[in-house]
C-alpha cells in the first residue's frame, strides 16, 4: 500500500516538468500529426512546385527497388559514400530537393536532409508523411 | 585457540558473509538501475520531438498519445531513477521502474513479433542502431534484478 501511495506521488510530481516541457521545450513534439516540423513540406505544395523538384528516396535499396516516386534517386545514410557522387551528377542547383522516407514515423529523411545541408546543398525539404503520403495521394 | 573454537569462528564468518554479499549486490543493482533510468530519461528529455517519433515507430498508439508520452515519460524515468539512487520513496520508485521495464519489454517483444525493423529508442537518439533483441534481453535481465530488490525490500 505504501508502495502504491509513493508511486502515485511520483506520477503526480512528474506532471510538473512534463507540463513545462510541453509548453516551453524548444524541441517539443507537434501535437497534431498534420503540423509541419521545421524543414517539412506537404505533398500538395511539392506538386504545386512543378518539375523543378529532385526527389530523394532515403529508404533502403530494397524498398527503393520495390517502388519509388517517379524520377526519385536513392540516397540513404547506409551507402552514402557510394550514392552521394551519383546524386551530385544528377543535381542541378536550381532544383528544390525533396527527401522522403517510409512514413511520418521515420526520421531517415530528416537525417539525409541534414547531411545534404551540411554538404552545402540547398534548398532541401522533407516530405511530410513520406512514401505513404505519396501512395495515398488523390 | 582450540580447533573447535576456530571452526565456530569460521562458520560464524560464513554465516555473515553471504548476507553481506547479498546486501552489496542489492546496492549495486539499485544504483545501476537508478542510474540507467536517469540516463535514459535525460537523453529522451533532451529531444522529446524525436522521442515522439521513436514511440510512433512502434505503431502502438496514435500520434497525439505518442506526443504526450514523449513529454511525460522521460521525467517519470528520471524521477523514479533518481529516487531509487537516493533511496527516497524507494518502494514507490521500485514499483514504477519495474512496471516501466515490463511495459518497455512488452512493447519491444510486440515490435519483434510484428517484424518491425526499428530501434529501441530506449536512450532517445544517444544510442541508435540498437535493434530490439538486445534491449529486450537487457530489460529482462533488469527485471530479474528488480525481482531481487523486491525480495530485499519485503
Amino acid at each position: 500500500m505504501r508502495a502504491l501511495r509513493q508511486a502515485l506521488l511520483i506520477l503526480l510530481a512528474a506532471l510538473i516538468p512534463a507540463g513545462l516541457t510541453a509548453a516551453f521545450h524548444p524541441r517539443r513534439p507537434a501535437w497534431s500529426e498534420d503540423t509541419l516540423l521545421p524543414g517539412e513540406v506537404k505533398l500538395q505544395t511539392v506538386l504545386a512546385w512543378g518539375s523543378d523538384v529532385l526527389w530523394i528516396d532515403a529508404r533502403s535499396l530494397k524498398e527503393y527497388e520495390a517502388e519509388h516516386v517517379p524520377g526519385a534517386i536513392l540516397l540513404n545514410l547506409e551507402d552514402w559514400e557510394q550514392l552521394f557522387p551519383r546524386f551530385l551528377d544528377r543535381w542541378r542547383p536550381e532544383e528544390k530537393i525533396v527527401v522522403y522516407c517510409s512514413s511520418t514515423s521515420c526520421e531517415l529523411s530528416h537525417e539525409v536532409a541534414e547531411r545534404l545541408k551540411t554538404n552545402g546543398i540547398s534548398p532541401v525539404y522533407v516530405l511530410k508523411g513520406g512514401w505513404e503520403a505519396w501512395k495515398n495521394r488523390k | 585457540m582450540g580447533s573447535l573454537e576456530e571452526q565456530k569462528v569460521i562458520s560464524g564468518s560464513r554465516r555473515t558473509r553471504w548476507p553481506d554479499i547479498f546486501k552489496l549486490g542489492c546496492v549495486l543493482v539499485r544504483v545501476t538501475v537508478g542510474a540507467l533510468f536517469v540516463l535514459a530519461g535525460a537523453t529522451k528529455a533532451y529531444d522529446p520531438g524525436a522521442f515522439a517519433i521513436e514511440i510512433q515507430r512502434y505503431q502502438l498508439v496514435p500520434w497525439v498519445l505518442a506526443a504526450l508520452i514523449s513529454v511525460y515519460l522521460p521525467w517519470l524515468e528520471m524521477l523514479s531513477g533518481a529516487l531509487l539512487l537516493l533511496k527516497r520513496f524507494e518502494r514507490g520508485a521500485l514499483l514504477l521502474t519495474t512496471l516501466l521495464l515490463l511495459i518497455f519489454s512488452l512493447a519491444l517483444a510486440s515490435a519483434m513479433f510484428r517484424g518491425l525493423s526499428i530501434d529501441c529508442g530506449c536512450f532517445g537518439k544517444a544510442f541508435t542502431a540498437t535493434g530490439t533483441t538486445i534491449p529486450l534481453l537487457r530489460n529482462l535481465l533488469l527485471l530479474v534484478f528488480m525481482g531481487i530488490l523486491w525480495i530485499k525490500s519485503r
